[in-house]
């Protein structure tokens, strides 16, 4: 048993250790695959399905998220492939509709081919990605927040509303959250939301950097350490 | 929480150390205890049984058995499926809600009722079905539901006569 695996992503031959997520892997060689709920090195959950590719398996094409697929020898994988551009584009929309006080959320909707929301807009300022409460639970170990309530009324919750002794007040709930960077005018008020999609923002620019995501360099995901404007200041130039 | 009250959840959980597996067991035992999960309840037993608050929190909101408002001497759970809803539920729904002036899920300000919808309970051929504390009552009009709860009431009353 070999500790590589080969696998074709966009018709490309890419070797990834054996128990890599596809996504990883295409990530890895620079193949962009846009993605929210991904974080490296925590368990992934394919809660966001951005990510979603289409394998080929015996001649039959089946969609599925790349970050919970494991890559594995021979398989055949299409990330940009009609169906799966409509598919993405639609489920970006969603997720503006859903929070479009996220300027991240706004970005990677805009890098989807995101023109305009035909969803009305609920403003829930939250779109159950699970990072803060993966980053929580799987990286500091520390279960200070999680998902409370089930169906429409899940949400990210503190028990008790209040934070708990052993919070370690990484703040990493906070700085990994696609809601902190708000649309360049601010947080939008209720019932004015709009998807600016106009603006300088770095997306404008991922259009002539076609393989660049939009907060990622090659499609890291938000900048774990937090330092988001410092590292962006920086790939501008 | 008395300390009586603590000393009640310390028996529940006695055994049970570490075992993080009968969470829905204790919380069980005290919801039958207390008739709702207290605050100081929980914290004792993500102490004792090992399991992370949020972890509690999160089963204790999650299963509908379960609530953590403390709720009246009576409850009143009023089927809302199908069956009874034809049946003219809603109506006497509204009916007992403006009679206690709550909404469905609230408790009485004196504490005596606490008043559920509930999406099926199976009796469709005994709709509408109300149940009041655990015994089933078929074929409910407003007016029987309203004899109903004034008898409840008077009870009490005569209870608290006696005294």
């Amino acid at each position: 048993m070999s500790e590589y695996v080969t696998l074709t992503i966009n018709g490309a031959k890419v070797r990834a250790p054996r128990g890599t997520s596809v996504l990883d892997a295409a990530l890895d060689y620079g193949i962009c695959i846009p993605h929210l709920c991904h974080m490296q090195g925590v368990i992934p959950t394919g809660v966001c399905r951005l990510c979603i590719v289409e394998v080929i398996e015996k001649g039959r094409s089946k969609v599925t998220t790349s970050c919970t697929l494991e890559a594995e020898e021979g398989m055949v994988i299409l990330a940009h492939t009609d169906k799966i551009l409509k598919a993405r584009k639609n489920i970006a929309e969603m997720l503006v509709a859903e929070a479009p006080n996220s300027r991240a959320i706004q970005d990677i909707a805009l890098k989807c081919g995101v023109k305009d929301v035909r969803y009305p807009f609920r403003n829930k300022d939250c779109v159950l990605c699970g990072r803060c409460v993966r980053a929580c639970t799987e990286i500091w170990r520390s279960r200070s927040l999680g998902f409370v309530g089930r169906g429409e009324q899940r949400h990210v919750a503190l028990p008790f509303d209040e934070r708990p002794e052993f919070c370690k007040r990484c703040n990493a709930c906070i700085d990994l959250c696609p809601m902190t960077i708000t649309p360049c005018d601010g947080p939008m008020k209720k019932g004015e939301e709009y998807f600016c999609g106009k603006c300088e923002s770095q997306l404008s620019m991922s259009e002539d950097f076609v393989d660049s995501c939009v907060w990622c360099r090659l499609g890291e995901g938000f900048d774990v350490t937090g330092r988001h404007a410092g590292r962006k200041q920086e790939d501008k130039r | 929480m008395t300390t009586a009250d603590a000393k009640r959840v310390d028996t529940i959980l006695k055994g049970r150390e570490g075992a993080s597996g009968e969470l829905i067991e204790a919380l069980q035992d005290i919801q039958d205890a207390f008739k709702y999960l207290p605050e100081e309840a929980l914290r004792s037993v993500s102490e004792k049984m090992a399991v992370p608050l949020i972890e509690v929190f999160r089963v204790a909101n999650y299963y509908k058995a379960f609530t953590l408002q403390p709720r009246g001497r009576h409850l009143l759970t009023v089927c809302m499926g199908t069956a009874c809803h034809v049946r003219g539920a809603p109506r006497f729904l509204d009916e007992v809600l403006g009679q206690l002036d709550i909404k469905p899920g609230e408790t009485t300000e004196d504490g005596d009722f606490t008043v559920e919808t509930v999406n099926c309970l199976g009796a469709c051929a005994l709709g509408p079905v109300v149940v009041l504390d655990g015994k089933y009552h078929d074929h409910m009009t407003a007016g029987k539901l309203r004899a109903l709860i004034q008898g409840t009431l008077s009870k009490k009353a005569k209870k608290t006569g006696d005294r």
